[in-house]
């Protein structure tokens, strides 16, 4: 991870002098924006690795960057937003960034996000492990099983389509649309209650304490989290 | 001069004075030929007695005609006729004379009457019929019911002269006089005009103070509902009705119009509001929380390190972390309270498991709940609600920092949950000394906090707001001391019918997972 080129777009110079220590302190190389014009050039020049976003831009709103910026760029976006922008986060996430941090956060959640989100970076496409493991469940893509404890577990396949997809977005925020146009297609859109029940499925099946998941999180308003 | 006689539009004058006209008009006539009686032949004078019938007939009607007929037959016998001053008939054929004369006034005065009757009521209706136009034109242009009210008060003025009333309900779904002029018109009995305003068919009504005058009561009638009733009182009621549909027709277009602007108006300034509303609390949420997140973030790059500060200046850091961490929890608590109180709550509701939002709360609360073991029962087996996630996140999370904060370390918080036919009832309660019994109520006040001196920091917003939150969703929330001790605040959350789920069916066995 050492030596990655992070693109940092915030306009509020003291947050950007944290921000900055803290990715430095681990070895990154960081580059700094504070307008949204400036980062697209910015990230033209630098080609980073890894995009920090803020959402209260003077010049427009992340969707726009995230629109411009995934036309040439698989980089994953970690996207900084204030509570009040709630649902802004859903837009910029559905348009493509890939997680998000709600301010005032602390370094180490900053420097966990930006880890996570550097492996995921790295990883190449098409090279996912077809064996995954979390807490007591083992899940094998290739066999199509999925044992807790070391005893089957009977999913059933749309339950098994959405575990696929969110094991294959670990870390990342899948939005409600998104999970639902990746496991039940497009002509979904009001059957949102449906991916709820599922996940709750997946919880009282894999997860010790259904009401306190440790794996498939809540992002209240937004989608889901799966956290290996 | 004739023409002007043909044309004019006098109204009818009293009937003395047209009968006065007829007997006046035989007796002219009769003293101009009078000198020259001996010079003008018999038929010269019948021919100007023909005359003046013709013209009493235009000027007053039938009736002088009739008169005036009569009186022409006799004046021109006792007058011209020999023997004079008599009616006696000394000539045979004179009678005959008298008949055919008597015959030929009353039909030419009948017929010239009935002509000037049509071509007076076909100038009325042509002066109807532009006050109408005039008064539409007028009405499509008003800019308030006043000014509609004001036009038709007018227009019936100066048609009948007749006083109206325009009357459009309140808010209440009472009918009140628009621009005050209820007095206008006999007073109708409020029922009354409220049944007359939802009815398909104007009511006429005979005036109850004596003077027989008819209180017509229009409904006007609008394209979703009735909106209001025109009453018109007028002497008669007879062939007036088309007129006055025409004339209530143009009326409730106008309200209607109106109506629907207002509707607008009020939508888009509301619209207006809610946009500036929610800017400014966005500017201000953003404006505060920068600052708190440079403070927050550089206060924990300095406890974090490196470089490791000596002991006591990473306490200090530490605590100036916590303290702007506290900060931002009461800005939040404080600009979601703004948001809920200041207007209307744009809810995004959504059908979802009451467990998921509660897990998502123990999450976001972590450190915060050290040292209370939390225990969960039964929000497995609820059914779907409909409700906004953030927003009763929220409330959980309230409920359950107080547990934590109001209750011994060590003490347990339970979440338990009842069904009942309509409401779905939510509980958080939690070991300690409960609320004080004589504020149960209180507690959901702002700024009102459970125990007054007390060390525990806050600033009794918390509840207030999860009062707001269940009040927008249509629940209700309260505090009590439950039997077993402690304190417990319980919400309910309406049922409602959840959408349709279809189960899946396992695969068979092995057809792998």
């Amino acid at each position: 991870m050492k030596g990655a080129t992070i693109l940092l777009i915030e306009d509020e110079r003291q947050i950007r002098r944290f921000v900055r220590s803290a990715l430095e302190k681990e070895g990154l190389r960081v580059s700094e924006a504070e307008t949204r014009r400036e980062g697209l050039v910015e990230a033209g020049r630098c080609q980073p690795e890894l995009v920090i976003l803020d959402l209260g831009l003077p010049d427009g709103d992340g969707v726009g960057f995230v629109d411009d910026f995934r036309a040439w760029s698989v980089a994953p976006v970690l996207v900084l937003s204030a509570r009040s922008t709630e649902y802004d986060k859903i837009g910029v996430l559905d348009a493509g960034a890939d997680d998000y941090l709600t301010k005032p956060f602390s370094v180490g959640e900053l420097l966990a996000r930006v880890r996570a989100l550097l492996r995921r970076g790295r990883a190449r496409p098409g090279t996912e492990a077809a064996r995954v493991s979390f807490g007591d469940v083992e899940v094998d893509f290739s066999l199509r099983q999925v044992l807790r404890r070391g005893e089957a577990v009977r999913l059933t396949p749309l339950e098994y389509r959405l575990l696929a997809v969110l094991v294959a977005n670990a870390g990342k925020v899948m939005t409600h649309r998104q999970l639902l146009h990746e496991v039940w297609g497009q002509a979904t859109g009001d059957n949102s209650h449906y991916l709820r029940i599922y996940v709750g499925h997946l919880r009282h099946k894999l997860e010790d304490d259904p009401a306190q998941p440790r794996h498939f999180l809540t992002e209240t308003g937004v989608g889901y989290r799966f956290h290996l | 001069m004739l023409s002007s006689i043909l044309l004019s539009e006098d109204p009818l004058s009293p009937p003395w004075q047209r009968y006065g006209l007829a007997v006046l008009g035989c007796g002219a006539v009769a003293a101009v030929l009078w000198p020259f009686s001996s010079q003008l032949d018999l038929p010269n004078t019948v021919m100007c007695f023909l005359l003046a019938v013709v013209v009493v007939a235009l000027r007053a009607g039938r009736g002088p005609a009739v008169l005036a007929s009569v009186l022409s037959v006799a004046l021109f016998d006792f007058l011209f006729v020999p023997p004079r001053f008599s009616f006696e008939v000394s000539h045979a054929p004179h009678v005959f004379t008298f008949v055919v004369m008597l015959a030929v006034s009353l039909i030419v005065g009948q017929l010239t009457a009935g002509l000037r009757a049509q071509a007076r009521d076909a100038a009325r209706r042509e002066r109807v019929a532009r006050g109408l136009y005039g008064l539409a034109r007028e009405l499509a242009g008003a800019m308030g019911v006043e000014q509609v009210d004001e036009s038709v008060a007018r227009f019936l003025q100066e048609q009948w002269n007749a006083p109206c009333c325009l009357l459009l309900p309140t808010a209440e779904e009472r009918l009140q006089a628009v621009g005050g002029r209820g007095g206008a018109v006999p007073v109708v009995d409020a029922g009354l005009l409220l049944q007359a305003r939802d009815a398909q068919r104007p009511l006429a009504l005979l005036a109850d103070d004596g003077s027989g005058c008819h209180c017509h009561v229009l409904p006007l009638a609008g394209t979703t509902r009735n909106r209001g009733v025109l009453v018109v009182t007028l002497p008669g009621d007879d062939g007036i009705g088309p007129l006055l549909e025409a004339l209530s027709a143009l009326v409730s277009t106008a309200v209607e119009r109106l109506h629907f602007v207002e509707v607008a108006q009020a939508a888009q300034l509301e619209a207006v509001s809610e946009r500036l509303r929610s800017s400014i609390l966005s500017a201000l949420s953003h404006d505060v929380r920068t600052p708190l997140t440079a403070l927050y973030g550089l206060a924990d790059s300095l406890v974090v390190g490196p470089p490791p500060l000596p002991d006591e200046a990473r306490d200090v850091a530490g605590a100036i972390r916590d303290q702007a961490l506290r900060v931002n929890g009461m800005v939040g608590n404080l600009l979601d309270m703004a948001r809920l109180q200041t207007g209307p709550v744009c809810l995004r509701k959504e059908w979802q498991p009451v467990e998921e939002v509660v897990g998502a709360s123990l999450k976001l609360l972590g450190g915060a709940l050290e040292g209370h073991p939390v225990r969960v029962l039964g929000l497995a087996a609820l059914p779907l609600l409909e409700f906004d996630a953030v927003l009763i996140e929220r409330v959980f999370c309230n409920l359950l920092e107080n547990a934590a904060k109001y209750s011994p370390p060590g003490a347990p918080i339970i979440l338990s949950a009842d069904v009942g036919p309509l409401m779905v009832e939510l509980r958080v309660s939690s070991g300690g000394g409960g609320f004080p019994p004589d504020k149960l109520q209180k507690v959901f006040e702002l700024f009102e906090r459970g125990q007054a001196e007390t060390t525990v920091v806050g600033m009794g917003i918390g509840l207030a707001i999860c009062r707001a939150i269940i009040e927008v969703h249509g629940g209700t929330i309260r505090a009590f001391n439950p039997p077993e001790g402690g304190g417990c605040v319980a919400f309910c959350l309406p049922r409602g019918t959840p959408p349709p789920v279809e189960p899946e069916a396992l695969p068979a066995d092995g057809e792998g997972a």
